[in-house]
């Protein structure tokens, strides 16, 4: 068998399962957007009304600004956390790293559920951090803002996502020739230089990608802002949810669920661009 | 420069293990509330969460959508790894970024779009809807596991057994799978507790029978009772010992070549 059929060969199951599970239900999600719900049927009359609603109504866009919003501040606060993280990963760790690397991705692999679940614990007014602070005598009353509000959403959410940060951070660094910083230093540039031209560039595609992975995550969180947010749990997710229980609105939330595919593709596509960009500066340096 | 960065990655661990630490405290604890100070140390939890028949039955409905959801994208998993990083594909960057979409569409909107199709296929929900859903979000990770794995094998070696005479199949055979079995270990493993620990797809894809992470949630939602402090750290030790095992599987496999 030549090597190209074979690839084109073991490539074909893994396009029909995806195909079937993947594009074709993201297919129909589609049509549904252009029909209408008539009292308890759907009208299959195909129509742009739905997405003329969601431009016209000031809540749904504010959801979806929101969402995006999130989105792009977590993916900042991850970076500026896991940036340190991953150069000391690739470049002090020396025989550590394996273990460290492991020991960032264990928790991701307990469950949205689980970690929402502890952070409840410690966020409540009975929870871990106001009955310890009352018990050390540094407040009287517990802080009641930090259950159940967007703070705790974003914690959470920082929580959760950060892993990715670093590992794609950490890729970036691993493949970062210490020579560039030696030549630099050695030409006498200070190392707030040496960091802003040497090394923030060569490692801008991972901060890219890292930064891509946690922004499409948070816009796609659906448990955590539910569970943790309170009142301000309601997200353009949820919405689309309500629509497709409660709400009985399949089409609107259809059309909501391919805006929001729609800028979440654009974000990619401009991404990576911005990726190929910077790869393309990091060979040339 | 160094001690800072050690000091950053000692909070940042910290922070990563807080959450984990605080469950497993308050899980040995004897106080309804979980708060400090500790009251005393007990074994009540546990007793109650393994004694609990209704969560009994969620963890076997776990294992039952768990062990194929491992297995299909094993499978899946390694013949788009090797697709992707052995053998030439026609039009390889499409077919990658296929493979990414599950992973980059929010898991919510996977989920309805998969249940407006199954309804209007007729498709009642069922453990196999379930097991269809949670595999092509899983795919992603289990084609990655094992592409890392493909790429530290030495192509030399495949092109020693062409000249010994040996077909694309007996040296796939003979030297590409021998050295990509860790790598489907790991993969199956790192599935397996990814498929038992998703809740989203589970949840809206599923019929009467109610896996664990759905039961879970739903006693979430009304009482925070200490005793799903148990729960949670029989998981979390459950998939640290699965996942400690297949990333050390995985790492094997980079010395050995």
């Amino acid at each position: 068998m030549r090597p190209q059929s074979a690839g084109t060969w073991l490539a074909l199951p893994v396009v029909a399962a995806l195909g079937a599970l993947c594009l074709a239900p993201l297919a129909i999600l589609f049509a549904y957007s252009f029909f209408s719900v008539d009292f308890v049927t759907i009208s299959h009359d195909p129509s742009l009304k739905n997405y003329a609603r969601i431009l016209q109504s000031e809540t749904y866009r504010g959801l979806i600004a929101r969402a995006f919003g999130s989105g792009l501040l977590v993916a900042a606060i991850t970076a500026v956390i896991g940036y340190p993280v991953a150069w000391f990963l690739a470049k002090r760790a020396g025989a550590a790293k394996t273990m460290l690397l492991t020991l960032l991705l264990v928790p991701l692999y307990s469950g949205d559920l689980l970690r929402i679940f502890a952070w409840r614990v410690l966020l409540g007014a009975e929870g871990a951090i106001n009955r310890s602070l009352i018990w050390l005598g540094a407040i009287d009353a517990p802080l009641q803002g930090l259950l159940f509000s967007p703070l705790a959403t974003h914690i959470a959410l920082t929580y959760n996502y950060l892993p990715f940060m670093v590992i794609g951070l950490w890729l970036a660094f691993e493949s970062l020739d210490d020579a560039w910083l030696e030549a630099a230093a050695d030409l006498g540039a200070p190392g707030r230089d040496r960091f802003r031209r040497v090394t923030l560039p060569l490692t801008a595609p991972g901060l890219i990608a890292g930064g891509l992975m946690v922004f499409v995550m948070v816009v796609g969180d659906y448990l955590t802002p539910q569970l943790l947010g309170g009142a301000s749990g309601v997200t353009v997710i949820s919405a689309i949810n309500d629509l497709f229980g409660t709400a009985f609105d399949w089409p609107l939330g259809s059309a909501i669920a391919w805006t929001m595919l729609a800028i979440l593709m654009l974000c990619f596509g401009a991404g990576a661009v911005l990726i190929r960009r910077s790869s393309l500066v990091a060979e040339g340096a | 420069m160094s001690r800072l960065g050690t000091l950053w990655v000692c909070l940042v661990f910290g922070f990563m293990y807080l959450p984990i630490a605080m469950i497993a405290l308050f899980s040995v604890n004897t106080s309804d509330v979980m708060a400090f100070p500790l009251t005393g140390v007990t074994g009540q939890w546990f007793a109650e969460i393994l004694g609990d028949g209704r969560l009994g039955g969620g963890f076997l409905t776990t294992l039952a959508v768990a062990f194929p959801v491992a297995l299909l994208t094993t499978l899946l998993g390694a013949a788009a790894a090797l697709a992707l990083s052995f053998y030439a594909t026609r039009f390889r960057v499409l077919f990658a970024a296929l493979l990414l979409l599950p992973f980059l569409v929010p898991r919510l909107i996977l989920a309805v779009a998969q249940l407006i199709l199954f309804k209007e296929l007729g498709v009642s929900r069922s453990l196999l809807t379930v097991i269809a859903g949670q595999s092509v979000i899983i795919l992603p990770f289990t084609t990655v596991i094992v592409a890392s794995v493909l790429i530290r094998i030495d192509r030399r070696l495949i092109e020693a057994a062409a000249d010994l005479g040996a077909s694309g199949w007996s040296s796939f055979r003979r030297v590409v799978l021998p050295l990509m079995g860790n790598g489907l270990m790991a993969a199956w493993v790192i599935a397996f507790v990814l498929s038992s620990s998703e809740y989203v797809l589970t949840a809206f894809l599923s019929g009467r029978q109610q896996a664990l992470s759905v039961l879970v949630a739903s006693d979430f939602r009304f009482d925070l009772s200490p005793s799903l402090n148990a729960l949670a750290v029989l998981i979390v030790l459950g998939n640290i010992a699965l996942v400690v095992i297949a990333e050390a599987i995985r790492h094997r496999s980079g010395r050995l070549n």
